[in-house]
C-alpha cells in the first residue's frame, strides 16, 4: 500500500485532478520521487521546477528587456507558470515558497491560465498544469488556499516511512538507471501502457447517484470546505477504476477516494449516523431501482454481479464503509493526519527596508536589469549624452541606425522601493503585585533580547504595561529600542492585573499601526496570566467589581478577536511552579499563541522563538 | 475553475516548445488585446449562493451602489460566479474603440479638439455597442499596467513619449474584479482607494500628465482566513456578500453533476442554458429601465436613517447605499415603490461591514442587523 505512488498514478490517468502534494521528510529522495513521475507521462509531456526564490517576473512572465534593447521591438518572455502549460510543475518545499508566489499559483491554478499585467505588457497565456509538490512538514504546512485547488493531498503518517516508499516508487515506476536495463525500461513501457489504457477508458467509467451522495456525505461529515473538494473525490475514484480497468466504481476506489481526497481536508471527525440524516433528504426519495443517473451513459459491458450488489447500497451505506476503511487503515486519529486542522502556514518572510520589488518608489539606482524593475526616465537620461558618440561608432562599425535612442546594458537604472511590512512587536508586561521582584528582572531579560533582535530586523516595538486599574501604553509603535528599554528599566510594580485592558489597548495600537501599513503583528506577554480587574474598572470607577466569570469571558473574547485578526501571540509565563493554576498556557492556547514558561526558557530561546 | 479534461496530451511538446522560447509580440497595440476566454460556466446554472448573485445583478441595475465584496469559504464558487457574470452584462454605447468606453459628451468633454484641431462634435463621431467591460485585475499586477504609464516600446524606439493606457482605463464604466482582494499589495490598495473615490485616474509620472474618468463597480473576493481587508478598502464596498459551503447533499450532487456536464463539454452546456441566461437578462434590463421610476416614501426613509443609527454607522455611506441597493431590489422584483419589505431583504448586503467592531460582541453582524431591523418595524407597528 503506497499512497503517494497510487495518488501520481491517479494524476496520471487525470491531470485535471489538479496535483499531489507529499509530505516528506528531509533527504527522502524527494525530487528523484518526482521525476520517476516525469518518466512515466508521455513523451514530451513539459516537466518544470519552481525555485523557492522565483521572482514575479519569472514566474508569471514580462517583457524580455535585455532581448527588447537589442531588438527594439517588445520582446515577451514567458513565465515558469506558463511554460508548466500541460505539463508538470514541480515545486520541492512547497510550504516555504513566499507567499506571493502560492498566490500566483493559486491563480493560475483556478483560471488554467495567467493574466500577465506588468510593465506595459497586457497578455493571456495559457496554463493549464498538474502541481506536484513535496514539502517537510516540520518547516510549516501549505496554505490551505493552494491545497484547495490540488486534488490529491498524501496524508503524513510516521509509520509510513519515506524511504521505504521510495524503494516501493522507484520498483515500480521504473526509474531508469544510468544503465538503461531491459528489464527497467520494460518495467517502465508496461506502467506506460497501462496509464494509456487507464486514460482511454477513464470517459466511460461510471458512478451510480448513491455513490455520489455517499461521496458528498462523507465530506460533510469530516467538515471539509467548500464544494470544489466533491468533483476531486469524485474524479479521484474515477480515475482510480479506470486504472484498474473498470467501468464501474467499487468500494476501493471509493476509499483512495477518500484517503487521498477527503481525509486530508478533515476538520472533525465523522459523527456517526444520528447528525448525518438530519442533514439528509428522507431516503425513500431515491427510487431504489434505475440509479443510474440519466446524463451518464450507462458502460455497455457492465462486468460482473459486484456491481450490481453496489448499486443497492444507500449513501449512508456508502459512507460507512468508507469511514470504516479509514479509521481500520490509518494510524491514529484522523485529524492528526488532516492538515486542515493544523496551524495555519508562517507568515510570509520579513519584510526589508529598501528592495528591488514593491512598497513606495524611493530611488533609482545602477544594477541589473533582472533584479528590478526599470526606471526609465532616469535609464534614457544616463543614455542620452553618449547618442552622438554611439551613433558615430555603430555607423563605423557598418551597422544600420534604425533606432532614435542607443541604450547599453550600463545605462539601466533600477528602482529603489521601499517597504513598510516590517513586524509591529508589542510587548505586553505585567506589572502588577503578583510579579515578584526577580520574575520582573528575568522578564526583562528577555524583553531586552527580543528589542536587540527587532532593532537588527528593523521592526518597530511597542511597550504596553498593565497594573492597577488600567493598562498604559508606555511607548506607541517606534524603531526607537533605546527608549522601550529605558521605559522598561524604570517600570514600577504592584496592585491588581488588569489583563484584558492591556489586550484591548494592544489590540487597538496593533489596528491603528494597520492603517498606517504595518501589515505583521506579533503579541509578547509577560505574564502570569491571572487577569482580575475588568474592562469597565479601567474606564470607569463607579462600574460594579468584574465577577471572575466576566473578567473570564473578556479576555477569552479578545484572546479570539486577536487571533481571528490573524496577530500571532507568545504568552511567557512568569508563574512560580508551585502556584501555577495554568492560567498563563490557557491564554497561550486562546491566542492561538506559543507558550514558554520563564524560569525554565533563557531569554535567547524566548527571543528565537519570537522572530522565527 | 477546475481544468478541462484532458487526458492524453498529444499537442502537449508542440505549444510548450513554442511557449517556452522568448517570443516577440507582433503587430500594433490594438492587435494585443485580450482575446475573450472560453465559454464561461453559465451564471443560472450556479447552485445556491443566492446572497453573492443577488449582490452581482443589483450592481448592474444600479452601478452606483459601489461594489460587492464577497468572502468566504474555500472552493465555493466565489470566482466562478463572478466571471460568469460577463454574460448576462448589458451593453453600453461608446465612441468607436475608445480605450476609456467614453461616452460621446465625455469623449467631447476631454477632448474637446479633433486632431485637425477643430472643435468636436457629436457628429464626428461613430458609436459602438459593447458589453459592459469585466476587467480581471491579477494579483501580480504592476503599478504602471494598472494605472498606464508611458509606452516603453515607443520610448525605446522612437524616442517618443506616448501615454499606454492600464486596466483602469479599460474598466471605466464596468465592472473590475479582484480575486483574492485582501491579498493585494498595499501601495495598489492605495491607488484603488484614490481612484475610487475620485472616478478619475490621474498618472503624473515620468514626464506625463494624463487624467482620465476611471469609474467602475469594484468586486471583490477573497477567504477571511488569508487575511483581513484594509478598513478603508473595506468601507468602499457597497455589499458585503458572504458564501459559505453548501451542506445539502441533493445540491452538491447537483453542483457536481452540472460542473462535469460543463467539463464535459462546454459550448453544449452553455447553450443549454441560454434560454435562462437570455430571461436573467432581460429581468435586469427591465430592471434598469424601471429603476428612475421608482419611488420611496419618507417613512421608508426615516426607518432606514433610524437603524442606521441604532447600528451606530459611522457617516451616511451606509444610509445612501441601502437606499440605492432597495430601489435596485424593487426594480428587479418589478415592484415600484420601495417597502420596509425590500429594506429587509438587503439590510444585511448593505450594512454587514459597515458596523463598528466590538471585540466583546458575541453577536454575528447580520444577526445585529436583524435584531435592530425588526426593533425599528416593531415600534412602527405599535406607533
Amino acid at each position: 500500500m503506497d499512497l503517494a505512488k497510487q495518488a501520481l498514478m491517479l494524476l496520471a490517468v487525470d491531470p485535471s485532478l489538479g496535483g499531489v502534494v507529499i509530505p516528506a521528510a528531509v533527504g527522502a529522495g524527494k525530487s528523484t520521487l518526482a521525476r520517476a513521475f516525469a518518466d512515466i507521462l508521455p513523451e514530451g509531456t513539459p516537466f518544470v521546477e519552481l525555485p523557492l526564490n522565483v521572482t514575479e517576473d519569472r514566474l508569471i512572465g514580462g517583457v524580455d528587456l535585455e532581448a527588447t534593447l537589442v531588438r527594439g521591438e517588445r520582446v515577451v518572455q514567458h513565465g515558469v507558470l506558463s511554460k508548466a502549460h500541460e505539463g508538470v510543475l514541480y515545486v520541492d518545499s512547497l510550504s516555504l515558497l513566499d507567499s506571493s508566489a502560492v498566490s500566483h499559483v493559486m491563480d493560475a491554478m483556478s483560471r488554467g491560465e495567467v493574466l500577465v499585467e506588468r510593465e506595459g505588457l497586457s497578455e493571456v497565456h495559457p496554463s493549464k498544469f498538474m502541481l506536484v509538490g513535496t514539502y517537510d512538514p516540520s518547516d510549516g504546512e501549505v496554505r490551505m488556499g493552494l491545497l484547495d485547488r490540488v486534488g490529491l493531498i498524501v496524508p503524513f503518517t510516521t509509520q509510513n516511512d519515506y524511504r521505504a516508499r521510495r524503494q516501493i516508487l522507484q520498483r515500480n515506476m521504473a526509474v531508469k538507471d544510468a544503465e538503461g536495463h531491459e528489464d527497467t525500461r520494460d518495467e517502465l513501457n508496461m506502467v506506460k501502457g497501462l496509464l494509456d489504457a487507464a486514460r482511454e477508458l477513464l470517459p466511460q467509467v461510471a458512478m451510480t447517484k448513491e455513490q455520489m451522495q455517499g461521496i458528498v456525505q462523507s465530506a460533510l461529515s469530516l467538515g471539509v470546505e467548500g464544494n470544489r473538494v466533491d468533483i476531486f473525490a469524485i474524479r479521484a475514484a474515477l480515475a482510480s477504476a479506470a486504472l484498474n480497468q473498470r467501468t464501474d466504481v467499487d468500494e476501493d476506489d471509493l476509499k483512495l477516494a477518500l484517503k487521498l481526497v477527503l481525509v486530508p481536508r478533515a476538520t472533525r471527525m465523522p459523527e456517526r449516523e444520528e447528525e448525518v440524516q438530519d442533514e439528509m433528504p428522507p431516503e425513500d426519495e431515491m427510487p431504489p431501482e434505475e440509479p443510474e443517473t440519466e446524463d451518464e451513459e450507462a458502460p455497455a459491458d457492465t462486468p460482473d454481479a459486484d456491481a450490481e450488489e453496489e448499486q443497492e447500497e444507500t449513501p449512508d451505506m456508502i459512507e460507512e464503509l468508507m469511514m470504516d476503511a479509514v479509521e481500520t487503515e490509518l494510524p491514529d486519529n484522523i485529524m492528526n493526519i488532516s492538515l486542515a486542522s493544523k496551524k495555519k502556514s508562517k507568515s510570509g518572510s520579513r519584510g526589508e527596508a529598501l528592495n528591488n520589488r514593491r512598497g513606495r518608489f524611493v530611488r533609482s539606482q545602477e544594477g541589473e536589469m533582472r533584479s528590478g524593475k526599470v526606471a526609465l526616465i532616469p535609464t534614457l537620461i544616463s543614455a542620452a549624452p553618449w547618442q552622438e558618440s554611439r551613433k558615430r561608432e555603430r555607423a563605423k562599425k557598418g551597422h544600420k541606425l534604425n533606432t532614435a535612442l542607443i541604450i547599453n546594458k550600463e545605462d539601466v537604472k533600477i528602482k529603489k522601493f521601499r517597504d513598510k511590512s516590517g513586524t509591529l512587536f508589542i510587548f505586553i508586561v505585567d506589572a502588577s503585585g503578583s510579579m515578584a521582584l526577580n520574575r520582573m528582572r528575568q522578564a526583562k531579560g528577555a524583553v531586552s533580547h527580543l528589542l536587540q533582535n527587532a532593532y537588527v530586523h528593523r521592526d518597530q516595538v511597542a511597550l504596553i504595561s498593565f497594573r492597577g486599574k488600567q493598562a498604559q501604553l508606555l511607548l506607541p509603535p517606534s524603531q526607537s529600542v533605546d527608549r522601550a528599554k529605558r521605559e522598561l528599566d524604570v517600570l514600577p510594580t504592584g496592585g491588581g492585573t488588569p489583563l484584558a485592558s492591556a489586550m484591548y489597548l494592544a489590540w487597538e495600537t496593533a489596528k491603528q499601526a494597520r492603517t498606517k501599513g504595518t501589515s505583521q503583528f506579533m503579541f509578547v506577554f509577560i505574564t502570569d496570566g491571572r487577569g482580575n480587574i475588568g474592562l469597565q474598572s479601567g474606564m470607569n470607577p463607579e462600574a460594579p467589581k468584574a465577577t471572575k466569570e466576566e473578567i473570564e469571558q473578556e479576555i477569552t473574547g479578545l484572546a479570539a478577536s486577536v487571533s481571528a485578526d490573524g496577530i500571532a501571540s507568545i504568552v511567557v509565563d512568569t508563574q512560580m511552579n508551585y502556584l501555577s493554576r495554568g492560567e498563563a498556557p490557557k491564554l497561550a492556547e486562546k491566542l492561538g499563541g506559543r507558550y514558554f514558561y520563564l524560569p525554565n526558557a533563557k531569554a535567547e530561546q524566548i527571543a528565537e522563538a519570537a522572530m522565527s | 475553475m477546475t481544468q478541462t479534461a484532458s487526458a492524453a496530451k498529444k499537442t502537449a511538446s508542440a505549444k510548450a516548445k513554442a511557449g517556452a522560447a522568448a517570443k516577440a509580440s507582433a503587430g500594433p497595440k490594438k492587435a494585443r488585446t485580450k482575446k475573450k476566454q472560453g465559454q464561461a460556466f453559465p451564471f443560472t446554472a450556479i447552485v445556491g449562493q443566492e446572497e453573492m448573485k443577488l449582490s452581482l445583478i443589483l450592481n448592474i441595475i444600479d452601478p452606483r451602489i459601489g461594489g460587492v465584496l464577497v468572502m468566504g469559504h474555500r472552493g465555493t464558487g466565489k470566482s466562478t460566479t463572478v466571471r460568469a457574470l460577463a454574460e448576462v452584462l448589458p451593453s453600453i454605447e461608446r465612441v468607436k474603440d475608445d480605450v476609456y468606453n467614453r461616452t460621446v459628451s465625455q469623449f467631447i468633454e476631454m477632448e474637446k479638439t479633433g486632431k485637425d484641431g477643430k472643435a468636436l462634435t457629436a457628429a464626428d463621431m461613430t458609436i459602438e455597442d459593447i458589453q459592459v467591460p469585466v476587467v480581471d485585475l491579477p494579483l501580480g499586477a504592476t503599478e504602471d499596467r494598472v494605472c498606464g504609464t508611458i509606452d516603453i516600446e515607443q520610448a525605446l524606439t522612437s524616442g517618443v513619449k506616448a501615454f499606454e493606457p492600464g486596466l483602469l482605463a479599460q474598466a471605466n464604466r464596468g465592472f473590475l474584479y479582484i480575486d483574492e482582494v485582501n491579498l493585494l499589495d498595499d501601495h495598489l490598495v492605495d491607488v484603488l482607494l484614490d481612484v475610487a473615490a475620485s472616478g478619475r485616474n490621474v498618472v503624473e509620472r515620468e514626464g506625463i500628465s494624463i487624467r482620465h474618468p476611471a469609474r467602475f463597480v469594484l468586486v471583490g473576493s477573497g477567504n477571511p482566513e488569508e487575511g483581513e481587508l484594509r478598513p478603508q478598502l473595506l468601507d468602499r464596498f457597497g455589499l458585503h456578500a458572504r458564501i459559505i459551503t453548501i451542506t445539502d447533499v441533493e445540491s452538491r450532487v447537483d453542483i457536481v453533476k452540472r460542473r462535469r456536464e460543463y467539463d464535459d463539454d462546454p459550448e453544449a452546456y452553455v447553450k443549454k442554458w441560454d434560454k435562462e441566461q437570455k430571461k436573467l437578462q432581460a429581468r435586469i434590463l427591465k430592471a434598469k429601465d424601471l429603476l428612475p421610476a421608482i419611488t420611496m416614501s419618507d417613512d421608508v426613509l426615516t426607518d432606514i436613517a433610524r437603524l442606521c443609527m441604532q447600528l451606530g454607522i459611522d457617516g451616511h455611506r451606509g444610509e445612501l447605499t441601502i437606499t440605492r441597493t432597495a430601489h435596485a431590489f424593487a426594480a428587479f422584483n418589478g415592484d415600484k415603490e420601495v417597502t420596509m419589505e425590500h429594506v429587509k431583504e438587503i439590510a444585511g448586503l448593505a450594512l454587514r461591514h459597515r458596523l463598528r467592531k466590538d471585540p466583546l460582541e458575541t453577536l454575528d453582524p447580520g444577526e445585529k442587523i436583524e435584531r435592530e431591523l425588526a426593533k425599528v418595524l416593531g415600534e412602527e407597528v405599535d406607533a
